[in-house]
Protein backbone atom coordinates (compact mmCIF):
# COMPACT_ATOMS: atom_id res chain seq x y z
CA UNK A 1 0.00 0.00 0.00
CA UNK A 2 1.44 3.38 -0.88
CA UNK A 3 2.18 5.78 1.94
CA UNK A 4 -0.26 8.35 0.54
CA UNK A 5 -3.14 5.95 1.14
CA UNK A 6 -2.56 6.33 4.89
CA UNK A 7 -4.72 9.46 4.85
CA UNK A 8 -7.69 7.33 3.82
CA UNK A 9 -7.15 4.90 6.71
CA UNK A 10 -8.74 5.44 10.06
CA UNK A 11 -6.26 6.47 12.77
CA UNK A 12 -6.94 3.37 14.84
CA UNK A 13 -5.67 1.24 11.96
CA UNK A 14 -2.43 3.18 11.59
CA UNK A 15 -0.62 0.99 14.08
CA UNK A 16 -1.64 -2.15 12.22
CA UNK A 17 -0.50 -0.65 8.94
CA UNK A 18 2.84 0.42 10.39
CA UNK A 19 3.38 -3.07 11.75
CA UNK A 20 2.54 -4.53 8.36
CA UNK A 21 5.08 -2.19 6.68
CA UNK A 22 7.72 -3.06 9.22
CA UNK A 23 7.04 -6.77 8.73
CA UNK A 24 7.21 -6.35 4.98
CA UNK A 25 10.59 -4.58 5.19
CA UNK A 26 11.83 -7.15 7.65
CA UNK A 27 10.72 -9.95 5.33
CA UNK A 28 12.60 -8.29 2.51
CA UNK A 29 15.78 -7.90 4.54
CA UNK A 30 15.47 -11.45 5.82
CA UNK A 31 15.04 -12.81 2.34
CA UNK A 32 17.97 -10.76 1.11
CA UNK A 33 20.16 -12.09 3.91
CA UNK A 34 19.13 -15.70 3.18
CA UNK A 35 19.73 -15.22 -0.53
CA UNK A 36 23.14 -13.66 0.13
CA UNK A 37 24.22 -16.45 2.44
CA UNK A 38 23.01 -19.08 0.00
CA UNK A 39 24.66 -17.30 -2.91
CA UNK A 40 27.95 -17.20 -0.99
CA UNK A 41 27.91 -20.88 0.00
CA UNK A 42 29.46 -23.23 -2.59
CA UNK A 43 26.99 -26.03 -1.81
CA UNK A 44 24.21 -24.00 -3.44
CA UNK A 45 25.77 -24.38 -6.85
CA UNK A 46 24.94 -27.94 -7.69
CA UNK A 47 24.27 -28.95 -11.22
CA UNK A 48 20.68 -27.70 -11.45
CA UNK A 49 21.45 -24.40 -9.73
CA UNK A 50 24.50 -23.81 -11.89
CA UNK A 51 22.38 -24.34 -14.95
CA UNK A 52 19.68 -22.04 -13.61
CA UNK A 53 22.28 -19.37 -12.71
CA UNK A 54 23.81 -19.64 -16.16
CA UNK A 55 20.38 -19.27 -17.71
CA UNK A 56 19.63 -16.15 -15.67
CA UNK A 57 23.03 -14.67 -16.37
CA UNK A 58 22.46 -15.28 -20.04
CA UNK A 59 19.05 -13.62 -19.91
CA UNK A 60 19.95 -10.67 -17.69
CA UNK A 61 23.44 -9.90 -18.98
CA UNK A 62 24.39 -11.60 -22.22
CA UNK A 63 21.27 -10.55 -24.06
CA UNK A 64 21.25 -6.93 -22.92
CA UNK A 65 24.94 -6.09 -22.61
CA UNK A 66 25.58 -5.04 -26.25
CA UNK A 67 22.49 -2.87 -26.47
CA UNK A 68 22.95 -1.33 -23.09
CA UNK A 69 26.61 -0.61 -23.81
CA UNK A 70 25.77 0.95 -27.16
CA UNK A 71 23.03 3.09 -25.67
CA UNK A 72 25.14 4.32 -22.74
CA UNK A 73 28.08 4.95 -25.08
CA UNK A 74 25.92 7.19 -27.27
CA UNK A 75 24.42 9.06 -24.35
CA UNK A 76 27.78 9.37 -22.65
CA UNK A 77 29.34 10.68 -25.85
CA UNK A 78 26.76 13.46 -25.92
CA UNK A 79 27.34 14.28 -22.27
CA UNK A 80 31.12 14.18 -22.68
CA UNK A 81 30.94 16.58 -25.63
CA UNK A 82 28.67 18.95 -23.73
CA UNK A 83 30.93 18.96 -20.67
CA UNK A 84 34.09 19.39 -22.73
CA UNK A 85 32.76 22.20 -24.88
CA UNK A 86 31.29 24.03 -21.90
CA UNK A 87 34.48 23.63 -19.88
CA UNK A 88 36.60 24.85 -22.79
CA UNK A 89 34.41 27.90 -23.29
CA UNK A 90 34.98 28.83 -19.64
CA UNK A 91 38.69 28.00 -19.80
CA UNK A 92 38.31 25.12 -17.37
CA UNK A 93 39.19 22.26 -19.71
CA UNK A 94 41.66 20.78 -17.20
CA UNK A 95 38.71 19.97 -14.94
CA UNK A 96 36.50 18.54 -17.70
CA UNK A 97 38.02 15.07 -17.71
CA UNK A 98 37.77 14.73 -13.97
CA UNK A 99 34.18 15.90 -14.05
CA UNK A 100 33.29 13.42 -16.81
CA UNK A 101 34.82 10.55 -14.85
CA UNK A 102 33.18 11.58 -11.61
CA UNK A 103 29.73 12.21 -13.03
CA UNK A 104 29.46 9.43 -15.57
CA UNK A 105 31.56 6.58 -14.31
CA UNK A 106 31.01 7.00 -10.62
CA UNK A 107 27.39 8.12 -10.51
CA UNK A 108 25.27 7.88 -13.64
CA UNK A 109 26.38 4.59 -15.15
CA UNK A 110 25.93 2.39 -12.04
CA UNK A 111 22.53 3.95 -11.46
CA UNK A 112 21.52 3.41 -15.10
CA UNK A 113 22.75 -0.16 -14.97
CA UNK A 114 20.75 -0.78 -11.80
CA UNK A 115 17.60 0.74 -13.31
CA UNK A 116 18.02 -1.27 -16.47
CA UNK A 117 18.56 -4.52 -14.63
CA UNK A 118 15.63 -3.75 -12.33
CA UNK A 119 13.32 -3.20 -15.28
CA UNK A 120 14.48 -6.38 -16.87
CA UNK A 121 14.14 -8.42 -13.65
CA UNK A 122 10.80 -6.87 -12.83
CA UNK A 123 9.41 -7.72 -16.24
CA UNK A 124 10.61 -11.30 -15.99
CA UNK A 125 8.99 -11.66 -12.60
CA UNK A 126 5.86 -9.96 -13.77
CA UNK A 127 5.33 -12.45 -16.53
CA UNK A 128 6.02 -15.42 -14.27
CA UNK A 129 4.36 -14.52 -11.02
CA UNK A 130 1.68 -11.96 -11.55
CA UNK A 131 -0.62 -14.43 -13.18
CA UNK A 132 -0.05 -16.84 -10.33
CA UNK A 133 -0.94 -14.17 -7.78
CA UNK A 134 -3.99 -13.02 -9.65
CA UNK A 135 -5.31 -16.53 -10.06
CA UNK A 136 -5.93 -16.76 -6.31
CA UNK A 137 -3.81 -19.74 -5.33
CA UNK A 138 -4.65 -21.08 -1.86
CA UNK A 139 -2.39 -19.96 0.99
CA UNK A 140 -0.83 -23.35 1.59
CA UNK A 141 -0.10 -23.81 -2.08
CA UNK A 142 1.30 -20.25 -2.22
CA UNK A 143 3.69 -21.00 0.64
CA UNK A 144 4.84 -24.18 -1.05
CA UNK A 145 5.22 -22.33 -4.33
CA UNK A 146 7.25 -19.58 -2.64
CA UNK A 147 9.50 -22.12 -0.96
CA UNK A 148 9.99 -23.94 -4.23
CA UNK A 149 10.75 -20.66 -5.99
CA UNK A 150 13.09 -19.69 -3.17
CA UNK A 151 14.95 -22.91 -3.46
CA UNK A 152 15.05 -23.12 -7.21
CA UNK A 153 15.05 -19.63 -8.63
CA UNK A 154 15.74 -16.99 -6.05
CA UNK A 155 19.44 -17.56 -5.42
CA UNK A 156 20.37 -17.92 -9.10
CA UNK A 157 18.26 -14.92 -9.88
CA UNK A 158 19.78 -12.79 -7.14
CA UNK A 159 23.27 -13.78 -8.20
CA UNK A 160 22.47 -13.18 -11.87
CA UNK A 161 20.89 -9.80 -11.24
CA UNK A 162 23.73 -8.64 -9.04
CA UNK A 163 26.18 -9.84 -11.66
CA UNK A 164 24.14 -8.12 -14.34
CA UNK A 165 24.32 -4.74 -12.58
CA UNK A 166 28.04 -5.18 -11.98
CA UNK A 167 28.70 -6.20 -15.60
CA UNK A 168 26.64 -3.48 -17.18
CA UNK A 169 28.17 -0.82 -14.95
CA UNK A 170 31.70 -2.12 -15.44
CA UNK A 171 31.61 -2.53 -19.21
CA UNK A 172 29.91 0.78 -19.81
CA UNK A 173 32.34 2.50 -17.41
CA UNK A 174 35.34 1.16 -19.30
CA UNK A 175 33.79 2.19 -22.63
CA UNK A 176 33.10 5.67 -21.29
CA UNK A 177 36.64 6.00 -19.95
CA UNK A 178 37.95 5.18 -23.43
CA UNK A 179 35.50 7.59 -25.05
CA UNK A 180 36.49 10.35 -22.63
CA UNK A 181 40.16 9.83 -23.49
CA UNK A 182 39.47 9.90 -27.21
CA UNK A 183 37.39 13.05 -26.87
CA UNK A 184 39.97 14.91 -24.84
CA UNK A 185 43.23 13.74 -26.41
CA UNK A 186 42.15 12.23 -29.73
CA UNK A 187 44.03 9.20 -31.04
CA UNK A 188 47.35 10.44 -29.70
CA UNK A 189 48.94 8.17 -27.09
CA UNK A 190 50.78 11.07 -25.44
CA UNK A 191 47.91 12.00 -23.18
CA UNK A 192 47.91 8.60 -21.52
CA UNK A 193 50.08 9.49 -18.56
CA UNK A 194 48.12 12.66 -17.83
CA UNK A 195 44.88 10.75 -18.22
CA UNK A 196 46.08 7.96 -15.96
CA UNK A 197 47.05 10.50 -13.36
CA UNK A 198 43.60 12.09 -13.50
CA UNK A 199 41.90 8.70 -13.17
CA UNK A 200 44.19 7.91 -10.28
CA UNK A 201 43.29 11.18 -8.61
CA UNK A 202 39.56 10.47 -8.96
CA UNK A 203 39.71 6.85 -7.83
CA UNK A 204 41.23 7.30 -4.43
CA UNK A 205 40.71 4.36 -2.04
CA UNK A 206 37.54 5.79 -0.47
CA UNK A 207 35.92 6.50 -3.82
CA UNK A 208 36.91 3.11 -5.24
CA UNK A 209 35.54 1.22 -2.28
CA UNK A 210 32.39 3.34 -2.37
CA UNK A 211 32.00 2.67 -6.09
CA UNK A 212 32.34 -1.08 -5.70
CA UNK A 213 30.11 -1.13 -2.63
CA UNK A 214 27.45 0.95 -4.30
CA UNK A 215 27.42 -1.25 -7.38
CA UNK A 216 27.13 -4.38 -5.26
CA UNK A 217 24.32 -2.85 -3.19
CA UNK A 218 22.53 -1.83 -6.38
CA UNK A 219 22.82 -5.38 -7.61
CA UNK A 220 21.48 -6.79 -4.36
CA UNK A 221 18.60 -4.32 -4.27
CA UNK A 222 17.65 -5.07 -7.85
CA UNK A 223 17.86 -8.77 -7.16
CA UNK A 224 16.12 -8.96 -3.81
CA UNK A 225 13.42 -6.31 -3.67
CA UNK A 226 11.23 -7.41 -6.63
CA UNK A 227 11.61 -11.06 -5.62
CA UNK A 228 10.64 -10.28 -2.03
CA UNK A 229 7.66 -8.26 -3.24
CA UNK A 230 6.46 -11.06 -5.49
CA UNK A 231 6.88 -13.67 -2.77
CA UNK A 232 5.03 -11.48 -0.28
CA UNK A 233 2.25 -11.11 -2.83
CA UNK A 234 2.09 -14.86 -3.22
CA UNK A 235 1.59 -15.18 0.52
CA UNK A 236 -0.95 -12.37 0.70
CA UNK A 237 -2.78 -12.19 -2.66
CA UNK A 238 -5.32 -9.72 -1.26
CA UNK A 239 -2.68 -7.00 -0.97
CA UNK A 240 -2.54 -6.74 -4.75
CA UNK A 241 -4.46 -3.52 -5.24
CA UNK A 242 -2.98 -1.99 -8.37
CA UNK A 243 -1.36 -2.94 -11.61
CA UNK A 244 1.95 -1.38 -10.56
CA UNK A 245 4.76 -3.87 -10.61
CA UNK A 246 5.19 -5.19 -7.06
CA UNK A 247 8.19 -3.68 -5.25
CA UNK A 248 8.90 -1.11 -7.97
CA UNK A 249 8.40 1.88 -5.71
CA UNK A 250 10.34 0.28 -2.92
CA UNK A 251 13.16 -0.56 -5.30
CA UNK A 252 13.25 3.00 -6.59
CA UNK A 253 13.27 4.30 -3.04
CA UNK A 254 16.13 2.00 -2.05
CA UNK A 255 18.15 2.85 -5.16
CA UNK A 256 17.78 6.55 -4.47
CA UNK A 257 18.68 5.95 -0.84
CA UNK A 258 21.86 4.09 -1.78
CA UNK A 259 22.83 6.77 -4.29
CA UNK A 260 22.13 9.57 -1.82
CA UNK A 261 24.08 7.75 0.88
CA UNK A 262 26.99 7.24 -1.49
CA UNK A 263 27.00 10.90 -2.52
CA UNK A 264 26.71 11.98 1.07
CA UNK A 265 29.64 9.85 2.18
CA UNK A 266 31.81 10.98 -0.70
CA UNK A 267 31.15 14.69 -0.88
CA UNK A 268 29.84 15.79 2.51
CA UNK B 1 14.57 -33.99 -39.04
CA UNK B 2 16.16 -34.08 -35.60
CA UNK B 3 13.80 -34.81 -32.81
CA UNK B 4 13.34 -32.02 -30.29
CA UNK B 5 13.96 -33.20 -26.73
CA UNK B 6 10.95 -33.01 -24.45
CA UNK B 7 10.68 -29.84 -22.37
CA UNK B 8 11.31 -30.31 -18.65
CA UNK B 9 10.94 -27.77 -15.79
CA UNK B 10 14.79 -27.46 -15.66
CA UNK B 11 15.27 -27.00 -19.39
CA UNK B 12 12.77 -24.72 -21.09
CA UNK B 13 12.04 -25.58 -24.72
CA UNK B 14 13.22 -22.17 -26.03
CA UNK B 15 16.54 -22.23 -24.24
CA UNK B 16 19.41 -21.04 -26.44
CA UNK B 17 22.37 -23.25 -27.02
CA UNK B 18 25.53 -23.25 -24.88
CA UNK B 19 24.02 -21.18 -22.13
CA UNK B 20 26.47 -22.38 -19.56
CA UNK B 21 29.46 -21.74 -21.79
CA UNK B 22 28.26 -18.25 -22.59
CA UNK B 23 27.64 -17.50 -18.93
CA UNK B 24 31.11 -18.78 -18.09
CA UNK B 25 32.68 -16.65 -20.79
CA UNK B 26 30.80 -13.65 -19.49
CA UNK B 27 31.91 -14.34 -15.94
CA UNK B 28 35.53 -14.68 -17.02
CA UNK B 29 35.48 -11.57 -19.21
CA UNK B 30 33.82 -9.43 -16.57
CA UNK B 31 36.13 -10.84 -13.90
CA UNK B 32 39.16 -10.05 -16.05
CA UNK B 33 37.78 -6.60 -16.77
CA UNK B 34 37.26 -5.85 -13.10
CA UNK B 35 40.72 -7.16 -12.24
CA UNK B 36 42.30 -5.12 -15.02
CA UNK B 37 40.41 -2.03 -13.92
CA UNK B 38 41.50 -2.43 -10.33
CA UNK B 39 45.11 -2.97 -11.43
CA UNK B 40 44.90 0.09 -13.68
CA UNK B 41 43.54 2.21 -10.83
CA UNK B 42 46.29 0.92 -8.56
CA UNK B 43 48.86 1.77 -11.23
CA UNK B 44 47.29 5.20 -11.66
CA UNK B 45 47.49 5.71 -7.92
CA UNK B 46 51.21 4.91 -8.10
CA UNK B 47 51.00 1.75 -5.99
CA UNK B 48 53.63 -0.07 -8.06
CA UNK B 49 56.01 2.85 -8.27
CA UNK B 50 58.90 3.29 -5.80
CA UNK B 51 58.57 6.64 -4.11
CA UNK B 52 60.37 8.84 -1.67
CA UNK B 53 58.75 10.99 0.95
CA UNK B 54 58.84 14.76 1.22
CA UNK B 55 57.24 16.65 4.11
CA UNK B 56 56.18 20.19 3.36
CA UNK B 57 55.59 22.33 6.44
CA UNK B 58 52.91 24.99 6.15
CA UNK B 59 51.01 27.30 8.48
CA UNK B 60 47.59 26.56 7.04
CA UNK B 61 46.29 23.44 5.33
CA UNK B 62 43.27 25.08 3.75
CA UNK B 63 42.71 23.73 0.25
CA UNK B 64 45.24 20.92 0.61
CA UNK B 65 43.66 17.51 0.17
CA UNK B 66 45.17 14.04 -0.08
CA UNK B 67 45.57 13.09 -3.72
CA UNK B 68 46.38 16.54 -5.04
CA UNK B 69 49.43 16.95 -7.23
CA UNK B 70 52.77 18.59 -6.62
CA UNK B 71 53.77 20.08 -9.94
CA UNK B 72 57.12 21.11 -11.35
CA UNK B 73 57.13 23.26 -14.48
CA UNK B 74 53.51 22.32 -15.03
CA UNK B 75 54.13 18.57 -14.79
CA UNK B 76 52.82 16.63 -11.82
CA UNK B 77 55.77 14.97 -10.10
CA UNK B 78 54.25 14.03 -6.78
CA UNK B 79 51.04 13.37 -4.94
CA UNK B 80 49.91 14.44 -1.49
CA UNK B 81 49.42 11.33 0.61
CA UNK B 82 48.58 12.76 3.98
CA UNK B 83 47.94 16.07 5.70
CA UNK B 84 48.46 16.14 9.43
CA UNK B 85 48.93 18.63 12.25
CA UNK B 86 52.42 18.36 13.72
CA UNK B 87 53.52 18.75 17.34
CA UNK B 88 54.67 22.31 16.67
CA UNK B 89 51.17 23.35 15.49
CA UNK B 90 52.41 23.41 11.91
CA UNK B 91 50.76 21.49 9.10
CA UNK B 92 52.79 18.60 7.71
CA UNK B 93 51.90 17.83 4.11
CA UNK B 94 53.33 14.42 3.28
CA UNK B 95 54.05 14.13 -0.44
CA UNK B 96 55.03 10.95 -2.29
CA UNK B 97 57.55 11.66 -5.05
CA UNK B 98 58.23 8.86 -7.53
CA UNK B 99 61.93 8.04 -7.63
CA UNK B 100 61.97 8.72 -11.35
CA UNK B 101 60.78 12.29 -10.82
CA UNK B 102 62.78 12.99 -7.66
CA UNK B 103 65.71 14.20 -9.77
CA UNK B 104 63.94 17.49 -10.35
CA UNK B 105 63.97 18.31 -6.67
CA UNK B 106 67.22 19.59 -5.17
CA UNK B 107 68.21 20.79 -1.74
CA UNK B 108 67.74 24.38 -2.89
CA UNK B 109 64.26 23.80 -4.35
CA UNK B 110 61.49 26.14 -3.26
CA UNK B 111 57.92 24.97 -2.67
CA UNK B 112 54.83 27.14 -2.90
CA UNK B 113 51.17 26.66 -2.09
CA UNK B 114 49.03 28.85 -4.32
CA UNK B 115 45.37 29.33 -3.62
CA UNK B 116 43.51 31.01 -6.43
CA UNK B 117 40.07 32.57 -6.28
CA UNK B 118 38.67 30.13 -8.85
CA UNK B 119 39.93 26.58 -9.04
CA UNK B 120 41.87 24.32 -6.80
CA UNK B 121 44.85 25.02 -4.57
CA UNK B 122 48.15 24.19 -6.25
CA UNK B 123 51.38 22.91 -4.83
CA UNK B 124 54.38 23.88 -6.94
CA UNK B 125 58.09 23.19 -6.80
CA UNK B 126 60.78 25.42 -8.25
CA UNK B 127 64.39 24.38 -8.75
CA UNK B 128 66.85 27.04 -9.80
CA UNK B 129 70.11 25.08 -9.80
CA UNK B 130 69.78 21.53 -11.06
CA UNK B 131 73.39 20.75 -10.20
CA UNK B 132 72.77 21.04 -6.46
CA UNK B 133 72.65 17.86 -4.35
CA UNK B 134 69.36 15.93 -4.74
CA UNK B 135 66.66 16.21 -2.09
CA UNK B 136 67.05 13.40 0.46
CA UNK B 137 64.26 10.99 1.32
CA UNK B 138 62.03 12.22 4.15
CA UNK B 139 63.21 15.82 3.85
CA UNK B 140 61.25 18.57 5.62
CA UNK B 141 60.86 21.78 3.68
CA UNK B 142 58.86 24.94 4.39
CA UNK B 143 56.20 25.85 1.88
CA UNK B 144 55.51 29.43 0.90
CA UNK B 145 51.90 30.53 0.59
CA UNK B 146 50.67 32.59 -2.33
CA UNK B 147 47.14 33.40 -1.41
CA UNK B 148 45.15 35.36 -3.98
CA UNK B 149 42.06 35.67 -1.82
CA UNK B 150 44.06 37.01 1.10
CA UNK B 151 44.99 39.93 -1.11
CA UNK B 152 41.35 40.87 -1.70
CA UNK B 153 40.79 43.01 1.46
CA UNK B 154 44.00 44.95 0.85
CA UNK B 155 43.07 45.28 -2.81
CA UNK B 156 39.62 46.56 -1.90
CA UNK B 157 41.07 49.05 0.58
CA UNK B 158 43.53 50.31 -2.01
CA UNK B 159 40.83 50.47 -4.65
CA UNK B 160 38.58 52.45 -2.30
CA UNK B 161 41.34 54.96 -1.56
CA UNK B 162 42.04 55.19 -5.26
CA UNK B 163 38.41 55.82 -6.05
CA UNK B 164 38.17 58.47 -3.33
CA UNK B 165 41.22 60.21 -4.74
CA UNK B 166 39.77 59.96 -8.21
CA UNK B 167 36.49 61.40 -7.01
CA UNK B 168 38.32 64.23 -5.29
CA UNK B 169 40.33 64.86 -8.40
CA UNK B 170 37.32 64.99 -10.67
CA UNK B 171 35.31 67.36 -8.46
CA UNK B 172 34.47 70.79 -10.00
CA UNK B 173 36.49 72.72 -7.41
CA UNK B 174 39.35 70.26 -7.23
CA UNK B 175 42.95 71.22 -7.76
CA UNK B 176 43.02 69.38 -11.04
CA UNK B 177 39.88 71.20 -12.16
CA UNK B 178 41.44 74.53 -11.27
CA UNK B 179 44.65 73.54 -12.98
CA UNK B 180 42.77 72.55 -16.07
CA UNK B 181 40.92 75.87 -16.02
CA UNK B 182 44.24 77.66 -15.74
CA UNK B 183 45.59 75.55 -18.57
CA UNK B 184 42.59 76.50 -20.63
CA UNK B 185 43.12 80.17 -19.81
CA UNK B 186 46.77 79.79 -20.66
CA UNK B 187 46.07 78.17 -24.01
CA UNK B 188 43.59 80.92 -24.70
CA UNK B 189 46.30 83.47 -24.01
CA UNK B 190 48.76 81.52 -26.07
CA UNK B 191 46.38 81.70 -28.96
CA UNK B 192 46.06 85.52 -28.44
CA UNK B 193 47.83 88.37 -30.29
CA UNK B 194 51.10 88.35 -28.34
CA UNK B 195 51.02 84.52 -27.65
CA UNK B 196 53.75 83.14 -25.42
CA UNK B 197 55.33 86.61 -24.98
CA UNK B 198 52.17 88.14 -23.57
CA UNK B 199 51.69 85.10 -21.30
CA UNK B 200 55.26 85.22 -20.09
CA UNK B 201 55.28 88.98 -19.43
CA UNK B 202 51.88 89.03 -17.81
CA UNK B 203 49.85 91.04 -20.32
CA UNK B 204 49.56 92.48 -23.82
CA UNK B 205 50.66 95.97 -22.75
CA UNK B 206 53.94 94.67 -21.33
CA UNK B 207 54.44 92.56 -24.43
CA UNK B 208 53.91 95.63 -26.62
CA UNK B 209 56.44 97.61 -24.56
CA UNK B 210 58.89 94.74 -24.76
CA UNK B 211 58.47 94.64 -28.52
CA UNK B 212 59.05 98.39 -28.75
CA UNK B 213 62.17 98.01 -26.66
CA UNK B 214 63.31 95.27 -28.93
CA UNK B 215 62.74 97.48 -31.95
CA UNK B 216 64.80 100.22 -30.36
CA UNK B 217 67.56 97.82 -29.54
CA UNK B 218 67.41 96.68 -33.11
CA UNK B 219 67.74 100.26 -34.41
CA UNK B 220 70.58 100.85 -31.96
CA UNK B 221 72.34 97.82 -33.16
CA UNK B 222 71.93 98.97 -36.77
CA UNK B 223 73.49 102.29 -35.92
CA UNK B 224 76.29 100.68 -33.99
CA UNK B 225 76.93 98.45 -36.91
CA UNK B 226 77.12 101.45 -39.17
CA UNK B 227 79.57 103.19 -36.82
CA UNK B 228 81.72 100.24 -36.12
CA UNK B 229 81.72 98.23 -39.26
CA UNK B 230 80.53 100.80 -41.79
CA UNK B 231 82.58 102.99 -44.14
CA UNK B 232 85.06 105.14 -42.14
CA UNK B 233 83.89 103.31 -39.08
CA UNK B 234 85.84 102.35 -35.99
CA UNK B 235 86.94 99.16 -37.54
CA UNK B 236 88.45 100.92 -40.57
CA UNK B 237 90.45 103.26 -38.29
CA UNK B 238 91.55 100.40 -36.19
CA UNK B 239 92.67 98.52 -39.25
CA UNK B 240 94.70 101.57 -40.47
CA UNK B 241 96.22 101.94 -37.02
CA UNK B 242 97.17 98.33 -37.06
CA UNK B 243 98.90 98.89 -40.42
CA UNK B 244 100.86 101.77 -38.97
CA UNK B 245 101.76 99.80 -35.94
CA UNK B 246 102.99 97.08 -38.21
CA UNK B 247 105.27 99.60 -39.98
CA UNK B 248 106.53 100.89 -36.63
CA UNK B 249 107.33 97.41 -35.57
CA UNK B 250 109.30 96.84 -38.77
CA UNK B 251 111.31 100.03 -38.14
CA UNK B 252 111.92 98.97 -34.57
CA UNK B 253 113.16 95.62 -35.81
CA UNK B 254 115.57 97.32 -38.26
CA UNK B 255 116.84 99.63 -35.49
CA UNK B 256 117.39 96.72 -33.22
CA UNK B 257 119.37 94.96 -35.95
CA UNK B 258 121.56 98.05 -36.23
CA UNK B 259 122.02 98.17 -32.48
CA UNK B 260 123.00 94.56 -32.72
CA UNK B 261 125.71 95.44 -35.26
CA UNK B 262 126.97 98.28 -33.04
CA UNK B 263 127.22 95.96 -30.16
CA UNK B 264 129.19 93.54 -32.28
CA UNK B 265 131.60 96.28 -33.18
CA UNK B 266 131.86 97.36 -29.54
CA UNK B 267 132.67 93.79 -28.73
CA UNK B 268 135.46 93.84 -31.33
CA UNK B 269 136.76 97.15 -29.85
CA UNK B 270 136.82 95.59 -26.46
CA UNK B 271 138.81 92.64 -27.82
CA UNK B 272 141.32 95.05 -29.41
CA UNK B 273 141.60 97.01 -26.15
CA UNK B 274 142.38 93.80 -24.36
CA UNK B 275 145.14 92.98 -26.85
CA UNK B 276 146.52 96.55 -26.54
CA UNK B 277 146.57 96.21 -22.82
CA UNK B 278 148.64 93.05 -23.08
CA UNK B 279 151.08 94.83 -25.43
CA UNK B 280 151.25 97.74 -22.96
CA UNK B 281 152.42 95.42 -20.23
CA UNK B 282 155.17 94.06 -22.37
CA UNK B 283 156.10 97.64 -23.32
CA UNK B 284 156.21 98.65 -19.67
CA UNK B 285 158.53 95.73 -18.99
CA UNK B 286 160.78 96.85 -21.77
CA UNK B 287 160.60 100.46 -20.51
CA UNK B 288 161.44 99.26 -17.02
CA UNK B 289 164.44 97.35 -18.36
CA UNK B 290 165.56 100.37 -20.37
CA UNK B 291 165.21 102.60 -17.28
CA UNK B 292 167.20 100.18 -15.18
CA UNK B 293 169.93 100.22 -17.83
CA UNK B 294 169.90 104.04 -17.86
CA UNK B 295 170.05 104.08 -14.10
CA UNK B 296 173.02 101.80 -14.11
CA UNK B 297 174.58 103.90 -16.75
CA UNK B 298 174.14 107.06 -14.67
CA UNK B 299 175.60 105.36 -11.66
CA UNK B 300 178.54 104.29 -13.72
CA UNK B 301 179.04 107.83 -14.98
CA UNK B 302 178.78 109.22 -11.49
CA UNK B 303 181.45 106.95 -10.30
CA UNK B 304 183.72 107.71 -13.09
CA UNK B 305 182.83 111.36 -13.19
CA UNK B 306 185.30 113.92 -11.26
CA UNK B 307 182.48 115.69 -9.69
CA UNK B 308 182.11 112.80 -7.61
CA UNK B 309 181.09 113.66 -4.04
CA UNK B 310 181.34 111.55 -1.07
CA UNK B 311 178.12 109.96 -0.30
CA UNK B 312 179.25 108.46 3.00
CA UNK B 313 177.26 109.61 5.98
CA UNK B 314 179.27 110.29 9.17
CA UNK B 315 177.71 109.94 12.42
CA UNK B 316 178.60 112.34 15.29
Amino acid sequence: MPLTSLVYVKPRHWGRLAARYAASWWHMLYLGAIALVMAMSPSTYHRANRLATARYIYASTWQVLPWFTLLTALLSLVIIRIVLVTAQSYGLSRYALEMVVRVLVLELLPLSAAMFAALRAGMAFDAAAMGLARSGVPAQAATEESLRRLRRDLVPQVAANAFSVLSLAMVSSVIVLVLAYLNVYGLSPWGLSDYTRTVGRVFDPTVTIGFVLKTVLFGLAVAVIPSAAILELLRHPRRLRSNVQPGALRLLFVLILIEAGSLGLKYI
Amino acid sequence: MAQTPPATPETPPDEPRHVEAKALILLLVIGALITAFILYVMYARGVFEPTQRLVLVADDSEGVIPGMDLSFAGFPIGRVRQVELGQDAKVDIVVDIPKADAKWLRTTSVFTLERSIVGETRLKAFTGILTDPPLPDGAHRPVLRGDASAEIPRLLSTARTLLENLEEMTRADSHIGNSLANVEQLTHKLNGRYGVLGTALGGDEEARKFLQTLQRVDALLAKADQRVFGRHGVMDDTQASLGELNGLLKDARTTLQKVDGVLLEAQAVGANAKTATQDLGRLRGEVDASLRKVNRLVDEINRKWPFKHDTEIKLP
